[in-house]
């Protein structure tokens, strides 16, 4: 057995191949097989957004305000930072407190945290958190 | 990890200037507004002097370029401190104006905090590309350093032509550094690391064992296609007029220079793995299939670039093109390659283009300094030829600013841009590309061309009678950085010495040795970990890290 890290050759990637080919063949018999075995009823409640659902109302093509935008901006930057600091918690504890390296570990989520120190500042200049 | 510290105190010092002009240029107050360029400018200073200090990249590149750090790095926070001149006045104009007539300042329509940060992470990019040894490094650092840009071109006018150059440089930009990941994808396949000294010990065992594997030459191939988006190389060089144009001139200068030295330096990099000796008996080549695809790159390069330019009346459109052309003079260095290991100075590609950079970027920031400080009276900026008929008359400081450095693009004798361009043909001489020198002859006497065309339009002819007049605009450091500009191009020639020594010895290269690759865990993680194992596998690569 080798990996794929010590082929040279293109032949070593057959498998990775017929990965495509089984997932293209998959997706496109799915598709096949509903076109020729689905039901097909044309009409106008067939015709609507939700089938069975809410009446649509007004157009979709409206314009939303900035505020949403900022509000999902702010929400990614602790999001993301809550993803890393999981892991980091995780490993920090299994460091010897008096090493170095966790002094180093300690560091580095340190900065990170002012990063995302700056990001908050920089919403709050902004007013993202001004909700009149 | 101390030492790799070691070498990272000026993407430290701009980053950390970039996380307060993020805050102080939206304060409310407008004496800490005005602050921020001079928080950017002593950031700019600092890293220089970090950069002085730098060793050499050390255990970075694994002693590939050994030497590169410190030169590349100077060069960037000193074509930085240029551009950083030129940007003044360009977002916020409106603004600013209100506040003075004495409306409320509203933080959520201003863009100059944005504006500076975007800058100095780009640079910030920039500086990591210089410093890469890992192929994921370096294409997190391109990305760093183009995707500020992208929303730069953005804000940099209130007109929809920036929205529309910004839409078409990001979608092909993301098209581009799509190719070039494929392409690293492939190499990292071929060679089973990421780390560059680390492929170019298994390339160079490949050679040495009948030739590099065709999974690994596509991959280089790839990347190399893909990394000609960066500096606008010719299958990739259809944005480049559009942005130039539709951007503020300060940011076409900025577009010039960042992505172009980014673009070189990771093609130096990428190019050091295969090395310049294919094992031929004249040696110093590198493999054929790299040496074809680059040779016919430069050559459409500098031709399509010189022959479009002869076409524009735009003088963006038409320092866009001369852009272009530029790259295609610079890849005929990265051809020819070190030469012989210790040769001199005029033998050495790489020397040449480290030097070349350098004179382009303050050439190029000269010539979009003298528009940038023209404007209509309807706050449009000097585009056309008519606006600058005449200039050494009406403005005789721009004017001159503008005749020098249009001439030292052309590489008129004793100006700055001369020398840039000797290096290149010397080294392409002694690397025996003697089709390709003939080509880069030609296509300098096209260029001569438009370039004299500009010279001519402000030096002889008339003002006449032109419908719409320009002024100079108000910002007096744009005026400042094309003067200086102007002054290194005059006057660096007789300083040059030290450069191109600096040039030469950041352009030191190291081929790597065939032989077994020592993997260690970091590598061969990918093929052990299970989940199980993911924690402790965490620890021990940052164990390996420290190390």
């Amino acid at each position: 057995m080798y990996t794929l890290a010590e082929a040279n050759e293109i032949s070593a990637y057959l498998p990775v191949l017929l990965m495509i080919i089984g997932a293209a063949g998959f997706a496109g018999a799915n598709l096949l097989f509903s076109f020729i075995l689905g039901p097909r009823r044309a009409g106008e409640r067939k015709g609507e957004t939700y089938e069975s659902g809410m009446d649509a109302v007004g157009t979709a093509r409206k314009r939303f305000n900035i505020r949403f935008y900022l509000i999902a901006m702010v929400f990614l930057v602790f999001d993301v930072e809550i993803i890393f600091l999981y892991p980091w918690a995780q490993t920090f504890t299994s460091l010897d407190p008096m090493s170095d390296s966790s002094q180093i570990w300690l560091l580095r989520i340190l900065f990170f945290l002012f990063t995302t120190l700056v990001a908050y500042i920089y919403g709050y200049r902004k007013g993202v958190f001004k909700f009149d | 990890m101390t030492e790799k510290l070691a070498i990272l105190w000026p993407e430290i010092f701009l980053f950390i200037a970039t996380c307060l002009v993020m805050i102080t240029g939206q304060w409310p107050s407008r004496a800490i507004r005005a602050f921020t360029p001079w928080i950017c400018a002593v950031a700019l200073f600092a890293a220089f002097g970090a950069a002085m200090s730098s060793p050499g990249s050390g255990s970075a590149h694994g002693g590939m370029f050994p030497e590169i750090v410190p030169y590349a790095k100077m060069l960037i926070a000193a074509v930085g401190m240029l551009i950083l001149l030129l940007l003044s006045g360009t977002v916020d104009r409106e603004l600013e104006a209100e506040v003075d007539a004495g409306k409320p300042f509203s933080s959520i329509r201003s863009n100059r905090g944005e504006f500076y940060a975007f800058f100095m992470f780009s640079l910030t990019g920039l500086m990591l590309t210089a410093s890469a040894d890992d192929l994921i490094w370096l294409f997190l650092a391109l990305e760093l350093t183009s995707l500020p840009t992208y929303i730069m071109v953005a804000i940099s006018t209130e007109r929809k032509k920036s929205l529309e150059a910004a839409v078409k440089y990001f979608f092909l930009g993301a098209l581009g550094a799509a190719i070039f990941l494929y392409g690293f994808a492939l190499i990292y396949g071929a060679t089973g690391s990421t780390n560059l000294s680390e492929i170019a010990t298994v390339f160079a065992t490949q050679t040495a064992n009948g030739g590099i594997s065709s999974l690994g030459m596509i991959g280089l191939l790839i990347a190399i296609i893909g990394i000609a988006f960066k500096i606008a190389a010719v299958p990739m060089h259809f944005y480049t007029p559009d942005v130039y144009q539709g951007a503020a001139s300060p940011v076409a200068a900025m577009l010039a220079f960042v992505p172009k030295t980014a673009g070189f330096l990771a093609l130096m990099f990428i190019l050091g793995t295969v090395g310049w000796n294919d094992g031929t008996a004249g040696g110093g080549h590198l493999p054929v299939a790299i040496e074809a695809t680059l040779w016919i790159m430069a050559a459409l390069t500098m031709t399509v670039g010189n022959i479009l330019a002869l076409l524009q009346t735009s003088v963006k459109r038409i320092l866009a093109y001369s852009s272009i052309a530029h790259s295609g003079y610079m890849l005929v260095g990265l051809i020819a390659g070190p030469g012989i290991i210790g040769g001199p100075f005029y033998q050495n590609g790489l020397a040449a283009v480290l030097f070349y950079l350098l004179t382009y970027g303050i050439m190029t920031v000269g010539v979009f300094a003298v528009l940038a400080s023209l404007e209509h009276r309807n706050g449009d900026e000097a585009d056309d030829m008519d606006d600058i008929r005449g200039l050494c008359k009406s403005h005789p400081v721009l004017g001159w600013t503008l005749v020098i450095c249009t001439l030292s693009m052309l590489g008129f004798p004793p100006l700055l841009g001369f020398l840039g361009k000797v290096g290149l043909f010397t080294s392409g001489i002694a690397a025996g590309q003697y089709a390709l020198i003939v080509i880069l002859g030609i296509n300098s006497a096209i260029a001569a061309c438009y370039y004299l065309r500009l010279v001519a339009a402000a030096y002889i002819d008339d003002k006449g009678k032109v419908s719409s007049p320009v002024y100079a605009s108000p910002f007096a450091t744009r005026k400042i950085a094309g003067v200086v500009s102007a002054f290194f191009v005059l006057f660096l020639l007789v300083f040059a010495q030290p450069m191109i020594n600096g040039a030469y010895n950041a352009s030191k290269y190291v081929p790597a040795v065939a032989g077994e690759v020592e993997h260690n865990d970091h590598t061969d993680r990918h093929t052990q970990s299970s989940p199980a194992k993911a924690d402790e596998d965490v620890a021990l690569t940052h164990k390996a890290l420290i190390d």
